[in-house]
C-alpha cells in the first residue's frame, strides 16, 4: 500500500517541483523588494524626522501586531471592494514585502542605532553630507549588526509565505494540499513539503549562523 | 579667524556657555582648561556646530555659523576636529580612513587623495601603518591617524577636544610631538587639554573656563605665574600639584 502511495508521490513531483519554484518565485521577490524598502524604512525610523519616523514606527507596528493571514485577506478580498483587484500572484507578493518590509525596517533601525554616535560626529566633522555619512559611514558598520539577524529573518518570512495558499496561490504547501486528496497519506505527502521548504531555509540558517560568528570578532582583517 | 560674541548655549535647563566672547587669530594656538562640565568641550563643539549655538554670534573664517543658513559642509572642510575617543572608522583602514572626506567631500581624484594621505600618515609618522585597521593600532598611533584626517582636509583650523584624555601615559607624548609641529607650521589651533606643559611651551594664550563662563585669557607665562582669578588658582593649584 505505501508503495503504491509513493508511487503516487513520484508521479506528483512535478508538481510539487512546480509548487516549489512559485514558493520561491514569491518568496524571492518579497524579499527583495522587501529588504530594498526595509532598509529605506529603517533608515528613517532611526532618522530624526519628527514626522516620517513616528508614521513608520505606527505601520511596523500595526503590520508586526496583526496576523499575516488577515492582512493577506484584506489585500486579496478586502481590496477589491474600494476598486482595487488583485490577482493572487500579486496579492501575495505584495503581502509578503509588506511583512518583509517591516521586520527588517526594525533590523536595519537597530543596527543603525548600535553606531556609536562619535561615527557619525567624526564624518560630520569632516563635512560629510548627511547621505555620505550613512553609505561610507554608519551603514557598512551596521550591516555587521544586521546581517546575521536579517538572513534569520529570511528563514521566517520564506516559511510565512506558506499562508498565501489560502488565496490559492499554488505553492509548495496549496500542493500538498491539493496532492493530500488523491494520496490520502498526509505524513507522507506533508512530510515532502516540509523537506522542500527545509531545503531552501537550512542553507540559510546556515549562513546565519556563520556571519554570526564571523561579524562578532572585532575589525581585524589581515 | 574666530569670534565668539556673547554666545550662549543650553542643553535643555542647562546652562552650559554663558556669554562667552572670544577671538582667536590666524596662527594663534590656543589652549582651553578648566573642570570637567566647564563647557570647554563644548565651546570647541559650537565651531563646527556639532552643537548649535541658541543666542550671540559665532564667525568662523567669515562664515556665520550661528545663522542655520550657513552652509556648514563647506566651512566643516576647512576645519579639522580630533575627538578625545578619536572615532577613527573601525572599518577602513588607516590610509581609508584619511582619504574618505578628501575623495568625497573635497572631491581630491583617489589617486592624489591616496598620495596626500600617504604623505600626512608619514608626516605623523605612521607610514608603515598605511593598510592597517584601527583595531591593529594602539591608543596613541590612532589619535594620530585622527589628527592625519583631519589634516588631510588642509584645513584652515584645527580643534582638539582633550586629545590625550583617553591614552595611555606612554603615549602621550608621540600625539603632543605631533600636534607641536603642526603649531609651529602655524595651523591654528584651539587645544582643550589638561596637559599643562603643551600649554606652557606650545600655546600662545591658555583660557580658564568654568561653569560655562570664561574666567580668564592670558598668554602662558603670565597665565602660570600670575593667575588673577580666585577660581583659576584654585585649579592650577589643583592639577599642577601632581
Amino acid at each position: 500500500m505505501w508503495l503504491f502511495y509513493i508511487e503516487q508521490l513520484i508521479h506528483s513531483l512535478p508538481f510539487f517541483l512546480k509548487g516549489l519554484w512559485m514558493t520561491i518565485a514569491i518568496s524571492g521577490l518579497s524579499l527583495l523588494a522587501g529588504t530594498g524598502i526595509g532598509f529605506l524604512w529603517g533608515i528613517l525610523r532611526a532618522s530624526r524626522s519628527r514626522v516620517i519616523k513616528p508614521l513608520v514606527g505606527a505601520w511596523v507596528d500595526l503590520v508586526r501586531g496583526t496576523p499575516f493571514l488577515v492582512q493577506v485577506f484584506i489585500i486579496f478580498f478586502i481590496f477589491p471592494e474600494f476598486g482595487i483587484h488583485l490577482e493572487a500572484f500579486p496579492a501575495a507578493v505584495i503581502s509578503l514585502t509588506n511583512l518583509a518590509a517591516c521586520f527588517i525596517c526594525e533590523i536595519v533601525a537597530a543596527g543603525i542605532e548600535s553606531v556609536p554616535p562619535g561615527q557619525k560626529e567624526a564624518a560630520t566633522s569632516t563635512g560629510l553630507s548627511g547621505l555620505q555619512q550613512l553609505r561610507y559611514v554608519i551603514l557598512p558598520q551596521s550591516l555587521r549588526v544586521v546581517l546575521p539577524p536579517l538572513v534569520g529573518q529570511y528563514v521566517l518570512l520564506i516559511k510565512d509565505s506558506s499562508v498565501v495558499s489560502a488565496i490559492g496561490v499554488v505553492d509548495v504547501t496549496r500542493v500538498g494540499w491539493l496532492t493530500v486528496q488523491r494520496v490520502p497519506q498526509g505524513l507522507l505527502v506533508f512530510g515532502l513539503v516540509a523537506v522542500m521548504y527545509f531545503v531552501i531555509c537550512y542553507p540559510l540558517i546556515r549562513l546565519s549562523n556563520s556571519l554570526e560568528k564571523r561579524m562578532s570578532t572585532g575589525y581585524t582583517r589581515n | 579667524m574666530i569670534e565668539f560674541n556673547d554666545v550662549h548655549k543650553w542643553f535643555g535647563e542647562l546652562h552650559v556657555l554663558k556669554g562667552i566672547t572670544l577671538r582667536v587669530e590666524p596662527a594663534e594656538v590656543l589652549v582651553v582648561c578648566g573642570p570637567s562640565g566647564s563647557g570647554k568641550s563644548t565651546l570647541i563643539r559650537c565651531i563646527n556646530r556639532l552643537e548649535p549655538i541658541q543666542k550671540g554670534e559665532l564667525i568662523v573664517d567669515g562664515m556665520r555659523v550661528h545663522e542655520s543658513k550657513t552652509n556648514m559642509t563647506k566651512l566643516r572642510a576647512e576645519i579639522g576636529f580630533v575627538f578625545q575617543q578619536f572615532n577613527l572608522y573601525p572599518h577602513m583602514t588607516a590610509l581609508q580612513n584619511v582619504t574618505l572626506a578628501p575623495i568625497k567631500v573635497r572631491k581630491i581624484a583617489r589617486k592624489e587623495a591616496e598620495s596626500e594621505g600617504r604623505r600626512v600618515l608619514e608626516k605623523v609618522g605612521l607610514g608603515d601603518k598605511l593598510h592597517q585597521y584601527p583595531a591593529q593600532l594602539s591608543g596613541g598611533q590612532l589619535q594620530r591617524v585622527a589628527i592625519a584626517r583631519g589634516l588631510c582636509m588642509k584645513p584652515k583650523i584645527m580643534l582638539f577636544d582633550e586629545p590625550t584624555s583617553a591614552l595611555d601615559p606612554e603615549m602621550i607624548n608621540e600625539v603632543l610631538e605631533v600636534m607641536r609641529q603642526l603649531a609651529g607650521e602655524g595651523m591654528t589651533m584651539i587645544v582643550v587639554t589638561h596637559e599643562m606643559g603643551f600649554a606652557r611651551e606650545v600655546s600662545h594664550r591658555v583660557a580658564f573656563m568654568d561653569f560655562g563662563e570664561l574666567i580668564e585669557i592670558a598668554p602662558p607665562d603670565e597665565f602660570f605665574a600670575h593667575p588673577r582669578s580666585d577660581r583659576t588658582k584654585l585649579f592650577l593649584s589643583k592639577i599642577l600639584t601632581h
